[in-house]
């Protein structure tokens, strides 16, 4: 009468009772492993902080000059490479003792000044400064002389407004463009807002792969999962078990750096649903967990399981946008960053905390996710199960 | 020992005093001496965790140690460079199958590579690869790549490795662990050939006190301390007492009874089995008649004691002797289980395949409920993959089987919520608590809400954990850590009780306490228990048996069923006892006697017709003028049905 039902509902019952036997066991389990709480609160909190200092901006790079003017005008130019950006390194006396400083790394730039410097812009005649810049790390270099072509530039059209006697009220009439921009979702483009989210989400990617992976291996390691299989246990329910656990783990730990170091510290904004925000790295995290799993059913031992970690992990991180923007890919890696689940989650990082964006902006990204979700999760059951068989 | 060495008296080759070895915290060895003979078979018997390894490491010269002197051919190894002068004259062989074997290397590659790293010249090698080789029936396999030989092969190709240098002192760490019978009894024959050809002196650990027997001194060890030394029969006279064998019904009423005033009495197959320290053979008897006042008392007798008797013996005094109470009784409850009698496992025809190999073959068998089955075996005979298809985690390739009511082929999932576990490796959580784990395994099998506790008590009780039960796991000792392993496997009270090699590495009490509780659980709840073994000693207790050999179930019976028919179709085990040995062996041999074989100072033979024979071995010793000491009739040991079965059904095999 009611008794197909009801045993239905108690071996359902029965399952979610194993699913939480095991899932308590997960947790005690990693509460005991000191070494691997500590590598989690040192990556969650720590790393995150230290991430939140690393800044991609030109700060207080040195810059000498060699001046064969010695003239007021030389020196003006020269003090207008200023703090925080510069940092004034003096004087040398021939060109070859800057080429020296720059290839000793003591510089990152060298302002030649010509003789008759000021001679001949009082006489209205053009003048070449030389610049020479160590642009061995790109990006300092890049930033070091565009900052120098805008000094330079500045200077020399200063020096043209004053010859010509444009004074501060006439200027009205002298035809220029003000540049007025408007920087959005980090006005003051701070690299301790930028970089401590970028490494969350990279600290939440190891966790989410290495966790599970590690779990699964040591059962194989000490040989417990014997004991597992012959139990009325199923693959799925071992696999999910893992998952859920260190799921939690890292929500928590995500929580805790969200709280500490990304608004205590840094006062990131935090401006969109922090619901949503742990319910996308929820998803995320299922998602790459299913990749460490995988990486677990191929490896014997931990050693093996690291090692392919870190051989995923590195193209993840480089195809994610967290770097470089898709657009600025060659056009098959810019494919492969639609296969690579942090690609989503970095969009929707970004998106949710630094610009409030909800639902209605993401569901692409959110769609993309949970679809390569579902099948990178599925593959990894699979492979879970078959090894077994 | 007032015994004559078995060459010639000289000053011995080994000699460690107060040797100490620490790791870490760890006590390994605490104050061990021993003394090595030119020439003998030296045993170092105990369990795993003994302190074996440690001490003959040192000797060898590769483990540095914190205590104590270690003196080898006269030299003091106490330094790097004493060390390296006494390994060229020695060989070693570390613990393991084939551990210090190349896999990828074939049998004479690996052979070579070990002659060149000891300098052996070309003729040199030439001449010895092909004598030890042919001792070791390895010849027919020089090109195959070490990987693919079995485990006893590999253990022989590690012993000819060890050899080829022909050192004057070899050191064998458990070479016979998990090794199939006939490969071990090749191993021993090279070993005494060797002895009587060239003198060698050999170290020998062991973890089966059965094999005592083959050595002329032996220490017995157990937690880093030597708990006796010197020739077996000495260390039987050390702790005299007499053994009784008897029937009595029913079996666990007598059982219990006896072990509340004998703590050594044990249950071996229908069977009892009494040592009383202390007690003369004329009165045991009585005693004993009088604990089963009541109960029907058959087939009572007095036996010789075994090595592992005495050792038992020797443990409990220490134990005592440290003021450490013997563990409490097991207080069982009594509850009655469902009288069913039904098979409880039936196997019919499997076959399993790993690609081209045929890892088990056609086997087939029945178990009953209440009774205890033993799979026996080598490593690698196909006990774990039998056991795997039955519990539903392999499927066979062929044939059927039915466990616990459910077909194995078709209700995977039904067995394994019916059946309880215990596998090879320790394979519980270290780092959760005894009571943890159970907790674990209960929610696991659907013990749930107030039975939950009732349950976990029930098990703590059944194995004695009690005392244990907040503790972490990785704390406690392997005898107590299988017990624990048990206990899960018994949290939901299964009716089919699997075990595959449950007490590997535990010490002689701790797998007595083991078999009490499956005794018990066979007995009074009428469980059906299938177990798979290497110990010879240990598959006596089983009600049946079936050896497995290469995949095959090659003889499948009660064990005294087995002997029986081994000594109606082979004849009787002789141990013959003579001076000097080695001559009487020779002129035994020499005779056409069938497979002579030397243990220790005695000498082992089949004898067709054991009266005749017996009259035969006194005149031609007596001619030889080799005094003869004694000739005493043994019942065989399971070993020796495993070894005739083996090489029947090869010869059978060649024949077709």
């Amino acid at each position: 009468m009611t008794r197909p039902p009801s045993t239905l509902n108690s071996r359902l019952d029965l399952w979610w009772s194993r699913l939480a036997a095991m899932t308590v066991k997960e947790l005690i389990q990693l509460g005991r492993d000191t070494l691997l709480l500590a590598a989690i609160v040192y990556l969650f909190i720590f790393d995150v902080y230290m991430a939140g200092n690393v800044s991609m901006q030109l700060n207080h790079a040195v810059v000498v000059t060699h001046d064969a003017d010695h003239s007021e005008s030389s020196r003006e130019l020269y003090y207008r490479f200023h703090a925080p950006y510069f940092k004034l390194g003096g004087e040398v006396l021939d060109a070859r003792e800057g080429l020296r400083l720059l290839d000793r790394g003591q510089a990152l730039m060298v302002l030649d000044v010509p003789p008759d410097f000021e001679r001949d812009l009082k006489k209205g005649k053009a003048v070449d400064v030389q610049v020479q810049v160590d642009a061995s790390n790109t990006v300092l270099g890049f930033l070091a002389s565009s900052y120098a072509a805008q000094i330079i530039g500045q200077f020399g059209s200063d020096q043209a407004l004053e010859r010509l006697g444009v004074t501060e009220r006439t200027l009205q009439n002298v035809p220029l463009i003000q540049d007025q921009h408007r920087v959005w979702y980090n006005p003051n483009q701070q690299d301790s807002w930028f970089m401590p989210i970028s490494e969350l989400l990279t600290v939440v990617t190891i966790m989410a792969l290495m966790l599970p992976a590690a779990a699964a291996v040591r059962e194989k390691e000490r040989g417990t999962i014997e004991q597992l299989l012959v139990s009325p246990l199923t693959p799925i329910q071992i696999m999910l078990t893992k998952v859920i656990a260190m799921t939690v783990v890292i929500l928590l730990g995500t929580g805790a750096s969200l709280l500490l170091v990304l608004h205590g510290i840094f006062a990131v904004p935090m401006k969109g649903s922090l619901l949503l925000f742990f319910a996308v790295t929820t998803l995320y995290t299922f998602t790459t967990a299913g990749l460490g799993l995988y990486i677990s059913t191929i490896s014997r031992n931990l050693a093996q399981a690291t090692m392919l970690v870190i051989l995923v992990l590195m193209p993840m991180l480089f195809l994610s946008g967290a770097w470089t923007p898709p657009e600025a890919m060659p056009s098959g890696l810019r494919l492969a960053m639609y296969v690579s689940p942090l690609y989503y989650f970095i969009e929707m990082g970004y998106g949710i905390l630094l610009k409030g964006a909800g639902l209605e902006v993401l569901w692409d990204s959110l769609l993309g996710l949970a679809l390569l979700g579902m099948a990178i999760f599925s593959f990894g059951v699979w492979r879970f199960e078959r090894q077994f068989k | 020992m007032g015994q004559p060495p078995l060459v010639d008296p000289a000053p011995p080759l080994v000699r460690v005093r107060d040797f100490v070895k620490r790791y870490r915290q760890q006590m390994a060895v605490d104050g061990a001496s021993l003394e090595i003979a030119p020439g003998e078979i030296y045993g170092l018997i105990g369990p795993d965790g003994a302190g074996k390894s440690s001490l003959m490491k040192a000797i060898a010269g590769v483990l540095a140690y914190e205590g104590g002197a270690v003196q080898v051919f006269g030299q003091d190894i106490d330094s790097e460079a004493a060390a390296e002068r006494v390994k060229v004259r020695l060989g070693f062989m570390p613990q393991g199958l084939g551990l210090n074997l190349y896999p990828e290397l074939s049998v004479e590659e690996n052979v070579n590579f070990f002659a060149e790293l000891r300098d052996v010249g070309p003729e040199l090698l030439a001449q010895r690869k092909q004598k030890l080789l042919a001792m070791t029936r390895l010849d027919k396999f020089r090109a195959r790549p070490m990987k693919q030989l079995s485990g006893g092969m590999k253990q022989k190709l590690g012993l000819v490795c060890t050899l080829i240098h022909e050192p004057e002192l070899i050191i064998l760490d458990e070479p016979t662990t998990g090794v199939d019978p006939v490969s071990r009894r090749d191993f021993w024959l090279i070993l005494t050939q060797l002895l009587r050809e060239r003198g060698v002196t050999a170290l020998v650990s062991t973890a089966y006190l059965d094999e005592a027997a083959r050595f002329h001194h032996l220490s017995l060890m157990l937690a880093g301390k030597v708990l006796a030394q010197g020739a077996p029969e000495a260390i039987l006279g050390q702790v005299p007492g007499a053994l009784l064998e008897l029937r009595a019904e029913p079996q666990v009423e007598a059982l219990n009874r006896l072990l509340a005033e004998f703590p050594q009495t044990e249950a071996v197959g229908p069977k009892l089995r009494v040592f009383m320290p202390g007690a003369s053979p004329q009165t045991a008897p009585g005693e004993v008649q009088a604990r089963l006042d009541g109960l029907r008392v058959t087939d009572l007798r007095s036996v010789t004691p075994e090595l592992e008797d005495a050792f038992i013996a020797l443990l409990h005094q220490r134990r005592q002797a440290g003021g450490e109470t013997a563990e409490p009784l097991p207080d069982w409850p009594a509850n009655q289980a469902p009288q069913d009698e039904g098979v409880a496992i039936a196997a019919r025809e499997l076959c399993r395949d790993f690609g081209q190999f045929r890892a088990v073959d056609q086997v087939s068998f029945q178990v009953r409920q209440g009774e205890i089955f033993g799979l026996l075996g080598a490593n690698g005979a196909g006990k774990t993959t039998v056991i795997k298809m039955l519990t539903g985690i392999m499927p066979p390739t062929g044939g059927e089987g039915s466990v616990a009511g459910a077909d194995m082929r078709r209700a995977g999932q039904a067995i394994k919520e019916r059946i309880g576990y215990v596998s090879q490796a320790f394979s519980l959580y270290q780092d959760l608590t005894v009571q943890e784990n159970l907790r674990l395994f209960a929610r696991i099998y659907g013990v749930r809400g107030d039975r939950l506790a009732e349950a976990i008590a029930r098990v703590v009780v059944l194995a004695g954990l009690a005392a244990q039960a907040e503790q972490l796991v990785s704390r406690l000792p392997m005898g107590i850590r299988q017990r624990l392993a048990l206990a899960c496997a018994l949290v939901h009270g299964p009716r089919v009780l699997f075990l595959d090699e449950p007490t590997s590495g535990v010490d002689p009490i701790g797998r007595r306490r083991f078999w009490d509780i499956l005794i018990h659980l066979a007995r009074v709840e009428r469980v059906a228990v299938l177990i798979t073994t290497h110990y010879m000693s240990e598959a006596e207790h089983c009600d049946h048996l079936a050896l497995m050999h290469a995949g095959r179930v090659i003889a499948d019976d009660s064990p005294a069923a087995l002997k029986t028919a081994l000594e109606q179709e082979a004849g009787q085990v002789l141990e013959i006892a003579a001076e000097p040995p080695l001559a009487a062996l020779e002129a035994l041999e020499q005779a056409g006697f069938s497979d002579p074989a030397l243990f220790g100072r005695r000498i082992h033979l089949l004898a067709r017709d054991p009266a005749r024979d017996q009259a035969r071995i006194r005149d031609l010793l007596a001619e030889r003028g080799v005094r003869l000491l004694e000739i005493t009739p043994l019942t065989p040991s399971l070993e020796d049905v495993f070894v005739h079965r083996i090489l029947e059904r090869e010869r059978q095999e060649k024949a077709a």
